[in-house]
């Protein structure tokens, strides 16, 4: 078997060309073999929430599922005070109360739950900025459920 | 026959009714507070729904968040246990409203039947024996007097809005009325809001003899016999058995038929029980419960019947098929209560259950909600579980009883299991010579200290 070629020098401008084509073309991944070198070059996905492409995509199953435990003890967890449906904007079409990134006063309202036709606007306790939104438009919700987190 | 059940209650009767559901195939929405999200009966249905913080008023009792919790899971029946929102007829007409059935009686009956003096005025009507005593509240000291004294002492002051055994006061001759009226008045209207109050005629040694009974809310309804439920503490029941010792098939057929005739009359539907004082061979009205009794297993060990599946199947309109010759009664049956309370004192005692056992084998029957490592909270009763044990006869179903009770665990906390054991080897009891104030008067001369 032959010995394959020792390569200690890493090809920088092969990486920064994978890259800006990466950028370029708002994929995720990019791996390339060539001459038995496998160069994968990936764009990390877990630090910011700035996605502004995305719409107001509250965090819906992934988010939610990932540590539902966690999340209804962050201490910036609004939690619904009824059993109801859950609606992110004031009318079908509107625009929604809240996105990632909003900022918002005490009282402001998030979202509004409605039970048995009547409309309940839920308020953000304190001022701070959302920073995940733990329900979906017209979900079903129960006493306690963690909905928004604010920090 | 109904979409999904919601069952509007908690414990061992949630569990109870859940089975029932299962076994009939019908898909179920448990609801809960926050202190139960543990509870047996939440993990074993088919959706829950947390409707509220632990307080039983804003949870169990929360009328708006059951009746969302029913519009969110499409629930189209209600069944509500017994206590808690059961025998509110203003929440049957409020699911009725928005288009969900509620499992029980008609509103107007349950509303009937909570008013204690109209309900003993119906009965009479009805032609249903009744305790001799005031027409309806007494207005005056003076008109209690004179009742009394044609009832004759000692006699009973109860409370109109009062029930399940509060507000009662006994006076035992002329001298003591007065004082006891005020008092009871005002015990009255401070735990139900309504000063109104009757007398009646205090029985000394009565047994508490009850009736099932099952209507079809159309003129059709039967009855499936009795349950002896004297031993009472504080008026709450402890033991209760079936058939009573006291009466012969005679006795039974002649009172099941009044009380049966009487829920023909007035189109009963759903299940419900007549109480009763028994003495001297004489049986008195007390009041009637419109809902299913903690009790019930009594009646289903002995008739084979599911009572739950009859409730569900009268309600659901056209599915009443039972008639009074298909009740059949094998066999004898009793009912220890076991709540989380020293078996001495009653103190309650909730906390972890380290190590369950329940105990199995012909005849042996647990309704209970409880598992090891579960955690009895403090904000509800205290009722750990039933155990129910029938045998061939009354002999056997004490001697089954004595072995399941010592073979039973329920470890880490205290529990009343000590007064059964104690119980079911005590003479009376296993002579069936017993009545209301017995259990009373053993605790009293240290029957538990022995």
């Amino acid at each position: 078997m032959a010995k394959s070629p020792k390569s200690p020098i890493v090809d920088r401008d092969l990486i920064r060309e994978l890259t800006a084509l990466l950028n370029e073309t708002g994929l995720s991944e990019i791996e390339i073999e060539q001459d038995g070198q496998r160069v994968r070059v990936a764009r990390n996905a877990a630090s910011t929430p700035a996605a502004p492409r995305a719409a107001p995509a509250p965090m819906p199953a992934s988010g939610a599922a990932a540590s539902p435990p966690d999340l209804a003890k962050h201490p910036g967890v609004v939690v619904s005070p009824m059993v109801g449906t859950a609606y992110a904007a004031p009318e079908p079409g509107a625009k929604p109360f809240i996105e990632i990134g909003s900022k918002v006063k005490a009282g402001d309202t998030l979202l509004v739950v409605e039970a048995m036709k009547t409309m309940n606007q839920i308020p953000a306790p304190r001022a701070g900025s959302v920073i995940q939104i733990l329900f979906e438009d017209g979900q079903p919700v129960e006493f306690g459920e963690p909905l928004v987190i604010i920090e | 026959m109904f979409d999904k059940i919601l069952i509007a209650n908690r414990g061992e009767i949630a569990l109870r009714v859940l089975r029932a559901c299962k076994e009939l195939g019908i898909p179920t929405v448990a609801v809960h507070s926050t202190a139960d999200a543990d509870a047996m009966h939440v993990r074993f249905a088919d959706e829950s729904v947390c409707i509220g913080p632990p307080a039983a008023k804003d949870s169990y009792l929360n009328i708006p968040s059951i009746l969302s919790a029913c519009e969110i899971t499409g629930a189209d029946a209600v069944h509500p246990g017994y206590g808690f929102l059961s025998e509110n007829a203003r929440f049957a007409e409020i699911l009725a409203d928005h288009g969900v059935l509620f499992i029980g009686p008609k509103a107007e009956h349950i509303r009937l039947m909570g008013d204690k003096i109209e309900a003993k005025r119906t009965a009479r009507k009805l032609g249903i024996p009744v305790v001799p005593g005031s027409e309806g509240g007494v207005s005056s000291d003076a008109e209690a007097a004179k009742i009394a004294a044609d009832i004759g002492y000692p006699v009973l002051i109860k409370a109109a809005s009062g029930g399940g055994g509060r507000g009662m006061q006994v006076v035992r001759d002329a001298a003591g009325l007065s004082a006891a009226l005020s008092s009871a008045r005002s015990e009255s209207k401070a735990a139900f809001g309504d000063d109104t109050v009757y007398l009646e005629k205090y029985l000394e040694k009565p047994r508490h003899i009850e009736i099932q009974v099952l209507g079809d809310g159309n003129g059709k309804a039967i009855h499936l016999g009795e349950r002896d439920c004297s031993l009472q503490r504080r008026h709450q029941k402890v033991w209760e058995e079936g058939p009573s010792p006291a009466l012969n098939t005679a006795a039974r057929n002649a009172i099941g038929e009044t009380v049966a005739k009487a829920m023909r009359d007035i189109g009963y539907l759903g299940v419900g029980t007549v109480e009763f004082l028994y003495e001297d061979g004489k049986f008195y009205f007390i009041e009637m419960n419109t809902r299913i009794q903690v009790e019930h297993p009594v009646t289903e060990m002995i008739t084979d019947i599911d009572l739950i599946f009859e409730q569900i199947r009268a309600a659901a309109g056209n599915q009443f098929t039972l008639q009074q010759s298909d009740i059949k009664f094998d066999g004898h049956a009793i009912e220890c209560r076991i709540n989380a309370e020293n078996p001495v004192s009653f103190r309650p005692s909730p906390g972890k259950i380290l190590h369950y056992h329940p105990p199995g084998g012909l005849g042996v029957r647990i309704d209970s909600a409880v598992y090891q490592g579960y955690s009895i909270p403090p904000f509800y009763d205290s009722l750990v579980g039933k155990l129910i044990v029938h045998g061939k006869t009354r002999q056997e179903c004490l001697m089954r009883l004595r072995r399941a009770l010592d073979e039973v665990v329920v470890d880490g906390i205290e529990t009343t299991l000590p007064l059964f054991r104690a119980l079911v080897r005590e003479s009376d009891i296993i002579d069936g010579n017993y009545h209301i104030h017995w259990l009373e008067q053993f605790l009293a001369r240290g029957g538990m200290e022995a």
